[in-house]
């Protein structure tokens, strides 16, 4: 480790510092190859401002909040199961280690819902990347529990850290790394690789008309308003 | 240097395309003996890639992508990029011509590619040079993505006359440009009888196009209240991708408007009496949209990488490895996109934009002298089947690579139940890839 990373990862380190120690061991762990960024961090609140608790997330509904950006989107789920930790393998022979559910059952996860292979993301008049119950397969591609895009059927394990199950995304979700604090959760960065500068640069027009402004867009949250993905999306696409 | 006999060869093969200059071949001998090296030999490692569709387009930016080191020159004789995909939305006005059009120089500048507005006129394989209209090109690696030509003379054989007739007055409409400027025009100026859609016979770029182009069609004569039919002539037996989803557009939106003929192989087209005579029988018509047989683009030809029957005769399309995309007869060139045959891969868009992905990496990883294992392409396919509202189906297709058979099998699913959900989706997975190319 040279000066500057040793430096780089000190910052790092004093973000994350909140964070048990397990996950600050693992944390410092992924820095060395880049997959854990760590962003301000900002509480999960509900629509009326007060904390998001455990009990406001139900199973199986697609929540979505902003972090760790103005614009970025992500999604929140319950996936109504305790899910275990997992080594996320990327097709360049990369991996990292993705931490699983948090909550009294292990059972929420939260991962980028900019889609990972051409940036697809929910607006608020459309959403093509939504996530599939287990009730509720995707009419294409018969899987459910899932998370897929419409626009060119990625398909994405939001059991599995965000992982690829099909289709032609090159690389996992992102997953936004939740931390849980006296019952209120806290997202503290992302984990994985982000899409954030291509979504920066492909959205360029569709933001400013957004925000007002690149900058606003790119602002970094303290604090994310969770809902529910139909009450911010007009249009709910499935396929 | 490349002979007058190599010249002719190649024009002479054009000339049947009808797309192949009309000037004195020993001129243009000459003038190609007689040419300069446009640009200085590379430095390192210089990719050049011939035609700026979506596979040439994915191939520059991802080249550079995977190592900005790599020279890659973009050689396309359009100044302006012409989406195929969704133009037949923007026939029935779904959509306007600004979603079609994108400009060159963006992802050249974005991305730190070379693009040049140029046609390439002649290939010299053993020197590794590409001849453009003014001078010569070095390359370690020539990429060829001409997309496709038509092959009129399948259909009248000497007769360029008739081939002319045809195609300036009942354009296919398949390669972008003015012939679809032509054909929205006519459609849309179309008062009353039969307006007749060919489907091309064979392997043919974009399988669904003629089907969604006849729902587009009979859209804009519903809208317009003409009273007309719109006749689909399909040497097939039935409708194929999306066959129900077709038909039940045929029957539910645009019933007593659109008329499927089947097994309509073209015998005889008299394009001033304006009658088709097929092997379903004869059709006299008022307008038409009648594509011939297409082929692999002129580009192929001209560097001799089309493949051969067992017989020995062309089969129209590349020649390639089914995995790599490199040319079976050389390793420093590359076919990608609606040129490619032996393989089970759809001419669409999609497939040439997910093949120019694995292409660049094939190249970047030769250059870098490292094994690259390729994937498989993938390709996702909407069509639009109703205007009012928008509505489409779509088909959806993976890949399996069998190793001992050596054998890619298609793994298909089609959602047949139109939907505006899948309406909204097109023009999401539309925006998505042209963003991908020029974003």
């Amino acid at each position: 480790m040279d000066r500057r990373d040793f430096i780089k990862t000190c910052g790092t380190v004093a973000v994350v510092s909140m964070l048990n120690r397990d996950f600050f061991s693992q944390a410092l762990a992924q820095q060395k190859d880049g997959m854990f960024q760590a962003y301000k961090k900002a509480l999960l609140v509900k629509q009326d401002g007060s904390p998001l608790k455990e009990e406001d997330i139900k199973p199986h509904v697609n929540y979505i909040f902003f972090y760790p950006h103005t614009a970025t989107p992500c999604y929140l789920l319950n996936l109504g199961e305790s899910i275990p930790p997992a080594e996320i393998k990327l097709k360049d022979g990369k991996s990292y280690k993705w931490g699983g559910g948090v909550g009294s059952k292990k059972s929420i996860v939260a991962y980028s819902a900019i889609c990972a292979h051409q940036w697809s993301y929910p607006t608020p008049q459309y959403s093509f990347i939504n996530y599939y119950p287990p009730d509720t397969p995707s009419e294409t591609t018969k899987k459910a529990g899932i998370i897929q895009c419409c626009a060119h059927l990625a398909l994405y394990d939001p059991k599995a850290g965000g992982s690829v199950i099909d289709g032609p995304a090159e690389f996992p979700l992102a997953s936004i790394v939740l931390q849980e604090e006296g019952g209120n959760f806290y997202a503290v960065g992302v984990l994985g690789k982000d899409q954030f500068q291509q979504f920066f640069d492909n959205y360029r027009t569709e933001l400013r008309q957004q925000y007002g402004s690149t900058a606003k867009a790119r602002e970094l949250v303290d604090k994310c308003i969770v809902m529910e993905v139909d009450k911010y999306v007009q249009a709910v696409v499935r396929c | 240097m490349i002979t007058r006999r190599d010249l002719l060869k190649s024009a002479g093969v054009g000339a049947i395309a009808l797309s192949v200059s009309s000037q004195p071949v020993f001129a243009a001998a000459e003038r190609v003996v007689k040419m300069e090296a446009l640009m200085p030999p590379p430095k390192g490692n210089r990719v050049v890639i011939c035609g700026g569709g979506w596979a040439g387009l994915t191939v520059a930016k991802y080249l550079k992508k995977e190592n900005p080191n790599i020279e890659v020159i973009l050689i396309e004789q359009k100044p302006v990029f012409f989406s195929c995909p969704i133009s037949n939305p923007w026939l029935a006005d779904l959509v306007g011509l600004d979603f079609l059009q994108h400009d060159y120089l963006q992802p050249a500048s974005k991305y730190g590619y070379t693009f040049m507005n140029d046609r390439v006129i002649a290939i010299e394989r053993d020197k590794r040079r590409v001849y453009t209209t003014r001078g010569y090109i070095q390359y370690d690696y020539l990429v060829l993505a001409p997309g496709i030509r038509y092959n009129y003379s399948a259909w009248f054989g000497d007769n360029r006359e008739l081939a002319r007739l045809t195609k300036v007055n009942f354009p296919p409409a398949y390669i972008p440009g003015s012939e679809h400027l032509a054909l929205k025009r006519k459609i849309h100026e179309f008062e009353e009888g039969d307006f007749i859609i060919v489907v091309p016979p064979g392997a043919y770029r974009c399988p669904p196009a003629p089907y969604e182009r006849a729902c587009m069609v009979a859209e804009v004569f519903k809208r317009n209240k003409v009273k007309g039919r719109v006749i689909v002539l399909d040497p097939k037996e039935d409708i194929a991708p999306k066959g129900p989803g077709f038909r039940a557009a045929f029957e539910q939106v645009y019933l007593g408007i659109i008329e499927y003929v089947p097994k309509a192989s073209i015998k005889e087209i008299d394009p001033v009496k304006k009658v088709i005579k097929t092997t379903a029988g004869d059709f006299k018509f008022t307008d038409a949209n009648i594509s011939p047989p297409h082929q692999a683009g002129e580009l192929v030809w001209m560097a001799d990488l089309i493949a051969k029957d067992k017989e020995g005769k062309p089969t129209g399309w590349a020649d390639q490895d089914p995995l790599t995309f490199q040319a079976k007869a050389d390793p420093h060139v590359f076919l990608v996109g609606d040129v490619i045959g032996g393989v089970p891969y759809p001419k669409s868009g999609h497939m040439g934009n997910s093949q120019g992905k694995i292409v660049a990496k094939v190249i970047a990883s030769r250059i870098a002298g490292k094994e690259y294992k390729p994937t498989l392409p993938d390709n996702t396919c909407y069509s639009m089947v109703n205007g009012s509202p928008q509505e489409a189906i779509v088909i959806n297709v993976t890949y399996e690579y069998n190793e001992k058979e050596k054998k890619i099998t298609p793994k298909p699913k089609t959602i047949n139940e139109r939907s505006e959900a899948l309406a909204k989706a097109t023009y999401e997975w539309a925006r998505a890839i042209y963003r991908d190319m020029f974003s």
